[in-house]
């Protein structure tokens, strides 16, 4: 009796199991490693463009997995790859990281799926670190598709350079003599988080003409005059004007929170914080790109893309690519950066209802968008790890005051050229 | 003697196979998790592989030892023999600069945290073996920051170390402190903020061991001693150290060990201090391998890692093996 009992039991569990499994078979599982990487409820945003994506298209199941930071996604991935374990179909990894997954061949090309109809709505500079010629065949092949993406920002209170009479700064020395005016014992003119510099750097550098990198993956321009200009204005900031912490400046998570609270009258700082600096300042909030020395306005593309995982079988590749064209559509990017404060990727998307409704709300995303343009490449080289380790030492030997710009960054281009030597 | 049903002999001797038999589970996690990672460690570290480069043919100045030079890929993977150590080991190579300053790093760093820790324990023990009102109060606080995950504790800290208006710098400004504010980002301070969060860490920590010592300590030789006229001080210095000796051998292993696997706090504070001026080995580790993808070199340094920590527990098996039959 006893036994009969046990009997049955048994086999229904055996029979629910069988059913399940032949349930899970049945969908093909698209499996996507995430960093959260921004203040706002990004799990409950993507889970919800699961379930939307799955209630149209049966026998695809959407996987987020919540990795941590950037690096972890990227260790994490390198790991699976080289020890074993499910691959996942797709990851969102930094676009600057391109050389090492390629090379690592973690990842493959999205040329086999994606058209040149489908590109050209992307706006273009979001695509400036997707392409790599790793076949050596003189064409690069595509290998990330823009998704989660910021540029840096210089946001400014526009209450208070309003009392002071100033217009917003045009110019280096605009900028620098409006921090200068607008510093207090209890207020910090601009804040520039320079603990780890070289995002931050780019605009100024390429408002003195030279970006640090080129379109080469083998290239970088620390040992040039505007870039040293560049470094030198940092310093000077501080040391001529008085208007912002000297030397070494660990601010980058509290940078946000001290604008709003009017603690800083202007901080250099992603596209990211847009949203919440919006929500908790109780003044009016200008954005801009950063002035460049003699004028104009520059900025540098920062975040991550989409990377489809070498080493996944057909059906699983093709299932992500579905999924992929359905997430990068315009609805979605614009509903996506609406919630997240990440920039909608797609130039029609800005046509969208939608959209003009968000921006005529808040007039700021549209100044960060009119950036775009003059937008430039974000640093990504061979060895990029190396590399940056090297510019990082010497842009934080002269703010901690042990060498001077010129010096550091001869110093710096030396290093560079050395580790990219094998790479030429 | 009941027979077992099955004993074998070896040399002679019956063998109890059951005792085999008991460990063979945990022996089967010590091989898989233990051994097996050792011995591919060691095979690792004698090859050069940089997965983050292309699979390109260069005949330049790699430190590639036995490899054709018309087979040199910048990629490898290559069988480079004891290269890494050899390297290691001679200072003018790049290497060998990285190795003894994480070295010499480590070994400053655990020996400044781990006499500091052990002396702040020893008198915090002091402080709170006796019995008084809220002394289990006194106790908590003292031991609150082993409580906290060292990330935390090293996220707490990152703002007692802001400049300016940081905690820590405002005391030291009381002081007249007029030195650099920026201690997690500079390379002369860095290192000395990772110590000073891990003695506040760790001192609580040792202090339980030294308080469950004092504790069991024989009130008589304190009466005789009181009887003699000793002091308080000759007290601690006569009595409770030498009594503590067995107690200061075991902390002193549990903090050096621990001074050598400390790495969270040094993610958190000192990452961005690419220069490596604050690198610890472990952290060093981290860093060849998954930041720079220098797969070849992080197995090295972590076979020496391993040879470190070996040295300090075979020594401390053999200390407390020595010191107990001294006594007995």
């Amino acid at each position: 009796m006893k036994n009969r009992r046990l009997i049955i039991v048994f086999v229904t569990f055996a029979l629910l199991l069988t059913l399940g499994v032949v349930q899970a078979q049945d969908a093909t599982v698209v499996q996507i490693f995430f960093p959260i990487a921004v203040d706002s409820p990004v799990t409950e945003i993507l889970n919800g463009y699961a379930e939307a994506y799955e209630a149209e298209h049966s026998g695809v199941d959407i996987q987020w997995s919540f990795e941590g930071g950037y690096a972890d996604v990227k260790n994490r991935l390198l790991t699976v790859k080289e020890g074993g374990g499910d691959l996942p179909a797709l990851a969102i990894m930094l676009a600057t990281d391109i050389y090492d997954l390629v090379n690592a061949e973690a990842v493959q090309s999205w040329d086999a799926f994606a058209s040149d109809e489908y590109l050209a709505d992307f706006t273009p500079t979001w695509l400036s670190n997707s392409y790599y010629d790793y076949d050596g065949d003189g064409t690069g092949e595509l290998y990330g598709l823009p998704f989660q993406r910021s540029t840096v920002l210089l946001y400014y209170n526009a209450d208070l350079l309003d009392e002071a009479g100033l217009s917003v700064p045009a110019n280096w020395d605009e900028l620098a003599s409006a921090a200068q005016a607008l510093t207090t014992d209890a207020r910090e003119g601009i804040l520039i988080p320079n603990s780890w510099p070289y995002w931050v750097f780019q605009p100024f550098a390429a408002g003195a003409g030279q970006n640090i990198v080129s379109e080469s993956d083998v290239d970088v321009f620390f040992d040039n005059e505007g870039v040293i200009s560049a470094l030198q204005y940092w310093v000077d900031l501080y040391q001529v004007y008085g208007a912002t912490p000297d030397g070494v400046q660990d601010n980058w998570g509290d940078a946000p929170g001290l604008f709003a609270d009017g603690a800083a009258a202007m901080i250099v700082h992603s596209s990211g914080s847009l949203r919440s600096i919006l929500s908790n300042a109780d003044f009016t909030v200008g954005v801009s790109g950063v002035p460049g020395k003699d004028g104009g306005s520059y900025t540098v593309t920062g975040g991550g893309n989409l990377y489809l995982v070498a080493g996944i079988d057909d059906a699983t590749a093709q299932a992500a690519w579905d999924f992929v064209q359905w997430l990068t559509e315009p609805a979605q990017t614009v509903d996506w950066s609406i919630q997240t404060g990440y920039y909608n990727t797609r130039d029609s998307g800005f046509e969208l209802d939608a959209w003009k409704e968000y921006a005529e709300a808040n007039p700021q995303v549209d100044e960060s968008r009119a950036m775009l343009d003059s937008a430039v490449r974000e640093f990504s080289v061979q060895s990029l790890g190396d590399v940056r380790n090297v510019l990082h030492t010497q842009i934080l030997a002269v703010l901690n005051g042990e060498t001077d710009p010129a010096a550091a960054m001869a110093a710096a281009q030396e290093g560079a050229d050395a580790i990219l030597a094998i790479f030429k | 003697m009941a027979a077992h049903p099955w004993t074998p002999r070896w040399r002679g001797k019956r063998v109890s196979p059951l005792p085999y038999l008991l460990i063979l589970p945990t022996l089967a996690f010590v091989v898989l998790f233990t051994i097996y990672p050792t011995f591919q460690v060691i095979r690792s570290s004698q090859v050069y592989y940089h997965p983050n480069r292309p699979d390109r043919t260069r005949e330049s100045d790699l430190n590639l030892p036995g490899v054709a030079v018309e087979s040199r890929s910048i990629r490898g993977p290559h069988d480079v023999g004891l290269a890494y150590f050899r390297a290691m080991f001679d200072p003018t190579t790049e290497e060998g600069t990285i190795f003894f300053r994480v070295l010499g790093n480590t070994l400053v760093y655990a020996a400044v945290t781990v006499s500091a820790s052990m002396a702040l324990a020893f008198l915090f023990a002091m402080l709170v073996n006796r019995a008084a009102k809220w002394i289990g109060l006194a106790r908590i606080a003292l031991f609150y920051p082993t409580m906290l995950p060292m990330v935390s504790a090293a996220t707490i800290w990152l703002f007692f170390f802001t400049p300016d208006y940081g905690l820590f710098n405002s005391a030291l400004q009381v002081f007249g402190y007029t030195g650099p504010q920026n201690w997690v980002i500079n390379k002369d301070l860095a290192l000395g903020s990772l110590m000073i969060v891990a003695i506040w860490k760790d001192a609580g920590y040792l202090m339980i061991f030294y308080l469950a010592g004092m504790q069991n300590l024989p009130s008589e030789i304190y009466e005789a001693a009181d009887l003699d006229g000793a002091s308080w001080w000759v007290k601690t210095i006569r009595i409770t150290l030498p009594l503590l000796r067995r107690t200061t051998l075991f902390v002193s292993v549990v903090a050096i060990i621990s001074a050598f696997q400390n790495i969270d706090h040094a993610l958190v504070l000192t990452y961005q201090l690419v220069s490596g001026e604050a690198d610890l080995l472990l952290y060093e580790i981290y860093k060849q391998r998954f930041v720079l993808q220098n797969y070849g070199f992080a197995n090295a340094l972590t076979v020496v890692m391993i040879l470190l920590l070996l040295v300090f527990t075979l020594s401390n098996f053999f200390l407390s093996e020595r010191s107990t039959e001294a006594r007995a």
